[in-house]
């Protein structure tokens, strides 16, 4: 076997050094290319991902989000829920939220919303609200008889314009009727509009947490929701724990808990294809791979036959082989990675834009990397070593002399 | 050396039949130069393949050194070629991406020898057919003449009990086949290498012991060259 061993090598290594250079430049070229093909569309996928997941957290869950037990429509005293909460090690800041249902009137145009009523000044840790006003202000401590609308609903969308309905031409300082849920009326001055590119945000409105507590005659600090940022990402259900066991006992779930719900189909239809593509990726790969080596070792038909005339055992000559196609791979996993992570830089620099404002930079998963590789690799010693082995196996005469 | 007896071999079945060799019998001793003659198609490859084990007989007993070669198994077989039966090909058949030392020393690697071990073998042998100076010279860098005496190297490097060589100057020109044939005689002469070589030129007569003629498969005549 040693010797098998040591003979592969020597065929494998003499026919690199002094075979076709074009040929073998053609077949990296080829591999690299479908080493590019298993990872890049996995890693745009994984940004499209990670820009879902971003909304979840950045909007309406934070990392982690507490919300009442039961039947319950409040968290009754949230205020000692957020004492508790950031007590706890790892939180990075918390806050309380007010969601009601309203609609909101302007020049006889209605449009139905969640109104959420927020802590501005605490806004600022926790969500990516006071960072996406595209006109006026995010509300401040004293905004009482102001109000934040999305931009769809003000009519000023530039991503979902056409599909909702909105109030026309609402601008900052312009004066609207909210009707709540409870029946209660007030009219705000539009302070800002904010533009998330994200329906969530987008359709919805934000006024003052006293605002709401007055308007539905709350007391005692109720929430609808607690929403808590965590230090460390990754930690989300280490965190809930840690919550839990500081006397919180509210129902609490993790932004992935939440998102499922919401986005679950979306993210299972982004998965499906992710799953097709690697799938269909190394059909055709291993396909690519096999015709290649394969082309390779008929053109070396004679040869093989001439190896084992003079004595060289099959065995050798399908090592051979497999040396060679595992050298071709290597070389084309390597080609394919600078391809891949220039493409990723470009990319990292030059994101694909969706609705013109929603950017999406792939994602480099190592493990997919470390995954492709070897599977790559694995193809090749097959794909390298069948086709061999069936040449081997054929007469010495047919091999050397066509009959 | 090597005893055959009724030896045939036959090619396709029932009418289309074809008899390559007939019944043939004849022994060469160890230190013969035996040359194979006889009209394109009487069935000297045919043989020559059968002896050198790259092809089966149909029906017939051949034994080398009274070992009954062809019934061993294929891996057997395999080792038989690498280390006793050296086999000369019309056409050369080198590796053309090996050099000339390469193409020599892999059998000798595949003997299981050290890499050092086997460029000596290969150096020696390159030698013997006058070509140790370019030993890191791949096929194309070379004559056809040069071509085929690296073939012999790789034959005779393993120092086989028998040496094969089918029409070995059918490619070469007369300079050329003098240099490859005198390779064979020296190694004849001083090496007691046993040689078995087909060929179609009356003159190449003249370098060998013995003439055995072919005619539609079966042997007609076997003569001693008296005075070579
Ligand atoms: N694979 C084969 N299938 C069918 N017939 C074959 C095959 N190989 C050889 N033959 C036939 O067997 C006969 C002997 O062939 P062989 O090659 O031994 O002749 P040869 O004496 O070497 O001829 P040449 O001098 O032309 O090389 C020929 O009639 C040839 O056509
Ligand atoms: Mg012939």
């Amino acid at each position: 076997m040693i010797d098998d061993i040591r003979v592969g090598a020597l065929i494998a290594g003499s026919s690199i050094k002094r075979g076709n250079k074009k040929t073998l430049v053609f077949i990296v070229f080829v591999l690299s290319l479908i080493f590019m093909n298993l990872v890049f569309l996995p890693s745009m996928i994984g940004g499209m991902t990670v820009l879902f997941t971003g909304f979840m957290q950045d909007y309406p869950y934070g990392d982690i989000v507490i919300e009442p037990t039961g039947d319950n429509t409040y968290i009754n005293n949230a205020d000692n829920v957020l004492q508790k909460v950031r007590a706890v090690e790892g939180v990075r800041a918390a806050t309380k939220r007010l969601d009601v249902g309203a609609s909101i009137e302007h020049k006889q145009n209605i449009v139905g919303v969640t109104v959420t009523g927020v802590v501005p000044t605490e806004e600022y840790d926790i969500s990516q609200y006071p960072h996406i006003i595209k006109e006026g202000d995010f509300l401040g401590e004293l905004s009482r008889d102001e109000i934040i609308i999305g931009s769809i609903i003000s009519g000023t969308s530039t991503t979902f314009g056409e599909i909702y309905d909105d109030l026309g031409e609402t601008r900052v300082g312009s004066l609207v009727e909210v009707t709540y849920s409870n029946g209660v009326k007030r009219t705000y001055k539009v302070k800002g509009i904010m533009e998330g590119n994200f329906e969530l945000v987008d359709l919805n409105a934000l006024v003052h947490y006293k605002e709401i507590e007055d308007v539905y005659g709350l007391d005692n600090g109720k929430a609808t929701s607690v929403v808590v940022r965590i230090d460390e990402a990754g930690t989300e259900e280490q965190m809930k724990d840690k919550i839990r066991e500081a006397g919180v006992n509210e129902q609490i779930f993790s932004w992935a808990d939440k998102s499922e719900t919401l986005i679950r189909q979306a993210m299972q239809s982004l998965g499906a294809i992710d799953v097709m593509s690697k799938f269909v990726g190394l059909i055709v790969g291993a396909a690519l791979i096999l015709i290649i080596i394969y082309i390779n070792i008929l053109n070396r038909k004679k040869e093989i036959g001439i190896l084992k005339a003079v004595g060289i055992t099959p065995r050798s000559i399908v090592l051979s082989y497999a040396f060679l196609s595992m050298f071709y791979v290597s070389l084309g996993i390597f080609a394919g990675l600078i391809l891949y992570l220039s493409l990723m830089l470009y990319f990292q620099a030059n994101p694909v834009v969706f609705y013109e404002t929603m950017k999406i930079r792939p994602v480099i998963d190592p493990m997919l990397l470390i995954q492709s590789v070897f599977t790559m690799l694995t193809l090749s010693v097959i794909a390298g070593t069948l086709p061999a082995w069936s040449v081997s196996k054929e007469s010495i005469l047919k091999a050397i002399w066509g009959r | 050396m090597i005893l055959i007896q009724d030896l045939k071999r036959y090619y396709g079945s029932g009418s289309t039949t074809v008899k390559a060799l007939d019944g043939v019998s004849f022994e060469i001793k160890k230190g013969e130069f035996v040359a194979i003659m006889g009209a394109s198609g009487s069935g000297k490859t045919t043989l020559l393949r059968i002896l050198a084990l790259l092809d089966d007989a149909t029906e017939g007993k051949y034994t080398i050194r009274g070992l009954k070669v062809s019934s061993l198994p294929e891996a057997e077989r395999s080792y038989y070629r690498l280390t006793q039966v050296g086999y000369v090909f019309q056409d050369y058949a080198l590796i053309n991406e090996m050099t000339a030392a390469e193409n020599v020393y892999i059998l000798s690697m595949m003997e299981g020898k050290s890499k050092k071990e086997s460029y000596k073998v290969a150096l020696e042998a390159l030698d013997k057919v006058g070509l140790k100076d370019k030993h890191d010279r791949v096929p194309d860098e070379l004559s056809g003449g040069e071509k085929q005496r690296v073939a012999i190297a790789r034959a005779i490097a393993k120092k086989p009990d028998i040496m094969f060589a089918d029409e070995p100057c059918a490619n070469l020109d007369t300079r050329n086949s003098e240099q490859v044939l005198d390779v064979f005689k020296d190694l004849n002469d001083n090496y007691g290498q046993t040689i078995v070589m087909v060929t179609h030129e009356p003159w190449h007569v003249r370098y060998v012991d013995r003439v055995i003629t072919f005619q539609d498969g079966v042997l007609v005549s076997d003569e001693w060259i008296e005075d070579r």
